[in-house]
Parts: C-alpha cells; structure tokens; sequence
C-alpha cells in the first residue's frame, strides 16, 4: 500500500482543497458540532447498526457473501466497520481524517470491493442509521438537521473513497504501461563489448526517448564499443523517427562507443532518400547478419565456423 | 602536475589528462581552457584527454567550452578525446540538438589513451 | 485539472554562484521526488540554462522552484523572472540552431526540448518571464 502521505499529496488533499471541499459539500462546523453532540446516540446504536448491515445485507446476497466465508475476517470487519461508524461522530474533520477516509477507500481497493459494492452498501448503511435515528429521536426539526449532517458526512466519505478507486485504476495502468515499455525494449549482449538491441513497433517521441536512454545506460553499464540498432521491426521509419535515430547515434557517440544501425528495408530506404534525410554520419547494414559482421570487427573479433 | 586553477592537468609521457571533478560555473570552464592552452604552449604534447566523469550536468555553455578547447588545441596540434561522458548528459546534450561533431570520445580514460595513440601514430613529437 | 502547488522556494540570482545554487536546488528537489536519473539531468540543465540567462542577459532576477500536481501526476516547476532588456524576437531566439556570443539561442530552445512545458513572456526593455515544468515518468 502507498505510504497515505505521498499519496495525499499526489491526490491534492492538502488544507486547501479540505476547505473547499467541505465548502462544497457544506460541511459546517454546526453539522460537526450536531455529530459530535450525536456521539451518545451512536454509541447505543452502535451494535445494533453494524449488525444489521452485516446480517441483513452482506451475508444475505450471494456474492458480498464471499468475502466472509472466513470467520476470522468477518470478526475483523465487524469490529473495522464499528469503529469506522463511531468516528463519523467525532466532531473533528481534518486532514487526519481524510487520511483515515482515503486509507479505508484505499483497502477496500485492494480487497476487491467494487465501486458498486461500497456504494450499494453505503446506501443500506445510511438508511439504517436515518431509521435508528427516527426511531429514537421521533421525526422534528432537530432530527431532521442531526439525518442531513450524517448525509454530508457519509458523502463527503464517499467522495474520498472514489477518488482512491480512480487513483488506484490510473495507477494499475501506468504499471502496465512501464512494464511493456520494459519488454519492448530488450538489450542483448552479444559479445563482450557489443549489444545488440532489436526495435519492434511503432516509434513514437516518448518511446524513441526511452529507447535511448536504455541504450546509453547498457552502454555504460557494459561498457560496450558497439550498439547494433536493427529497426527490421519497426512499420513506418519517417523524417521524425529517422531524426531520433540520428540523434540516439549522437548520444551513443559521446560516450565513446558506435551505434550501427540495422534492418533497413528498401522501401525505408526509399522514403528517407525521398525526404532529404541524411544518414550517412550512421554505419548502416540491410541485415543483421552483415550488423553483426561488421560489429565484430570493429571489435576485433570475427564469426567463424567451428572446426575450420 | 600543473594546478592553476581549480582542475589538476596531469602529464602521462606526451599526453596532458585533465580531470574535471568539481561543479564547473562559467568562469571556472573558461579558466580550465586557458589553462589547458597555456600548458600546450608552453610544454607541448601530442595529446589530450579530457576525462568528465565527475560532471552530472554539463549545460551548452561546459558542452561549447569543452568543443571548443579540443579545436583550439588541434589548431596547436594536439588532438583532444572526451571520455567519460555519462548516460544522462549524453541524452541531454542530445535532445537539446547540441552537436559535439568533431569531438573525439571514448568510454573511459585507458580507451581514450588508447584512441589517442592510434590518432597520433608514429608521427614524431614536435621539439 | 487545476495544477496546485505542494511546496514553493524562491531563490535570488544576482551573481554566477547563483546560477550554480539553483541548479542545485533543483537537482536535489528532482532527486528527492523521486525522478529517474535521465529527468533530473535534464530538468537541471534547463535550470541551468535559463538561469544563466538571468544572470548573464539581465544580471539579476528570481528563481521560483514549485512542487506541483493536478491529481494524476506530481511534477516540478521552475519560473525565472527578470526585469532585464527582454527578447526582441522570441520566434526567432526559440528557432534555436543560431547562437549569440552567449549562447542564448541554443539555451533557450534546447531547455525547451528538455522538459514538457515551456512558456515565455517577454517584452523588450520590461523583462522576461520564462515558466518550465517537468511530470514524473510513471
């Protein structure tokens, strides 16, 4: 789980947006002051609540039913789920409680709660406090303020908790994204002082810049003479392309090692003719075979057939 | 070994190696390039070798002073090798379109002694 | 979405160790946050570069470093403000390529290419204001 500081921060929750949240959802330091007044009334209903909810709702329906088949873990929820009730009724709501808020969105993420779980919950949930509410304290002016407060209160959760759940989607995504980008990009070391790094796919500016980042740090790291750069798959070479490739060689000459490139096709070959674009500073090769010759020797080393 | 200003120049039989180890500001590149050029003159050598290992930034001003520090010292005969560069300013000075052409580099300082003795050759040293 | 400001630090640049100090101060910011080591260089090289015009084009001005995020991504920017002679031409110096005895041209459209948002203002003998921001690469 991300450390819930960080995680404010790169959510936005900070004083500011505290403030104007609560200004938006009109959460006033009356509703505080009539939920913490309400503290007592929670305390009494407490059980009687959280009860309800678990027995009437989540073990009635046949698949929130399947995140308590261990005793163990329901015990645990029950008593999760008490106190999370009774601080609705503190009075207090600070950056400490929406830490708090985006930590329970934050688990019930990673558990499997779906949106539609916690939501439908949630809409039993209150229903249950308004009915224990009215109950006790009759239907008056006064309980009708006390229901409201709890409403902003519970909405004011629930609007934490989506965002943990969206944070958490984009979240998923980039770790994909990076993991691909990962795979896509996979550097060989073919002799001791030559890499060879074979490109597949379309090559955008971001790839094209990770593409030569990775390149210059195994050249480093490798301290590698010669990278083989062979672009046999990659569909379309444009100026654009053709320019990060000039630009990947000059980085790679910097520090002292060569790029060759190879894989060129003829219709590659045609189009960058065709658009003026200048590749001869570059070693280039049609194939990875001649790449690789040439690689070598330049390495001092040759292909040879065994045994001759 | 010559300390003028703040980077040692270090003598290896007729290679000068200077190794740039501090933040350089402006002024301070500008010193090392006369220093550099002074000791040309005065004691000669075939080459040199400017080992940058130590810089984490190297922005278009260090990058021109040090292109132009390897031309001045060709005019005076002497061929100049960059090495050391890291992977991070290789693609800064990259990306930002700043062309070091002309330069000499090698990976690291033994290939740079190495790619300066090819470059020399057999050729005497001047007296 | 709206881009907040999680931290803010404001530094002079009236003399060349200046130029050092902020390029410092981003390095470390950049470092601290978590950047990969290809963004700090060259977050902290358009830190450089434009400093350095501050410092050479007008002698004095600020820097102001800012942590900043708009929800999805926390990111670092840098403003550079000065009350210097301004860019006559700012198509022309951000053409790059061309380069004046102090390299401006390069300075310019070469941190450009660095980072992923540029914006200048700048208005001959009023000064230039010159806004650079870098995300964090998921």
């Amino acid at each position: 789980m991300p450390n819930s500081r960080d995680y404010m921060a790169r959510l936005g929750f900070d004083a500011q947006e505290l403030s104007s949240r609560r200004h938006f959802f009109q959460l006033t330091d009356e509703d505080l002051a009539r939920l913490a007044a309400l503290r007592p009334f929670a305390e009494r209903h407490n059980d009687a609540i959280i009860d309800a909810f678990y027995n009437e709702l989540l073990l009635q329906h046949p698949e929130s039913r399947l995140f308590f088949t261990d005793q163990a873990v329901f015990r645990r929820a029950v008593t999760a789920q008490k106190r999370y009730f009774l601080q609705l009724f503190s009075g207090v709501c600070d950056l400490d409680y929406m830490e708090d808020r985006l930590r329970v969105g934050t688990t019930h993420q990673r558990i499997g709660v779906a949106p539609k779980w916690y939501l439908g919950a949630y809409a039993h949930y209150l229903r249950l406090i308004s009915s224990h509410l009215f109950r006790e304290q009759g239907s008056s002016p006064d309980s009708e303020l006390s229901n409201r407060s709890i409403q902003k209160i519970v909405f004011f959760d629930m609007s934490i908790a989506i965002e943990t759940y969206i944070a958490a989607g984009v979240e998923a995504i980039q770790r994909h994204q990076s993991a691909i980008r990962e795979l896509s990009t996979p550097v060989i070391q073919i002799s001791e002082r030559v890499l060879l790094l074979p490109l597949i796919g379309t090559i955008d500016t971001v790839r094209a810049q990770q593409v030569m980042e990775k390149m210059l740090a195994r050249v480093v790291e490798a301290q590698a003479r010669v990278i083989i750069l062979d672009i046999a798959g990659v569909p379309v070479v444009d100026t654009r392309v053709a320019n990060h490739l000039l630009q990947t060689t000059e980085a790679v000459r910097l520090l002292g090692a060569t790029t060759i490139l190879t894989g060129i096709r003829a219709q590659v070959a045609q189009t960058l003719v065709q658009l003026g674009v200048d590749l001869s500073t570059m070693h280039t090769c049609s194939s990875l075979q001649e790449g690789l010759e040439m690689a070598l020797s330049m390495t001092g080393r040759a292909i040879t057939t065994r045994g001759a | 070994m010559t300390v003028r200003g703040q980077i040692p120049i270090l003598r290896i039989g007729s290679t000068l190696l200077a190794s740039i180890q501090v933040e350089l500001k402006d002024t301070t590149a500008q010193a090392l390039q006369a220093d550099m050029l002074s000791v040309l003159e005065k004691e000669g050598a075939r080459g040199l070798v400017l080992d940058i290992t130590g810089l984490d930034t190297v922005d278009t001003f260090v990058a021109r002073v040090l292109t132009d520090t390897g031309r001045m010292a060709r005019l005076m005969g002497t061929h100049t090798v960059l090495v050391g560069m890291r992977p991070e300013v290789a693609a800064t000075l990259a990306r930002m379109g700043f062309s070091m052409q002309g330069v000499h580099t090698a990976l690291n300082v033994e290939e740079g002694l190495a790619l300066l003795a090819r470059l020399v050759g057999a050729r005497p040293m001047p007296t | 979405m709206t881009v907040r400001v999680l931290s803010h630090q404001e530094m002079n640049i009236d003399n060349e160790d200046d130029v050092v100090l902020v390029r410092r101060a981003v390095r470390t910011l950049a470092e601290a946050r978590g950047f990969d080591s290809f963004a700090v260089s060259a977050l902290t090289t358009a830190a450089t570069e434009l400093s350095r015009n501050v410092w050479v084009h007008a002698r004095k001005g600020k820097a102001f470093i800012e942590e900043v995020t708009d929800g999805d991504r926390t990111g670092i920017q840098v403003e550079f403000v000065d009350q210097g002679p301004g860019i006559p031409d700012i198509e022309w110096s951000m053409a790059g390529g061309h380069s004046t005895a102090k390299s401006l041209g390069l300075g310019l459209s070469g941190s450009k290419r660095l980072v992923d948002a540029f914006h200048i203002e700048s208005e001959p003998g009023k000064g230039t204001r010159v806004r650079i921001t870098k995300w964090k690469r998921f």
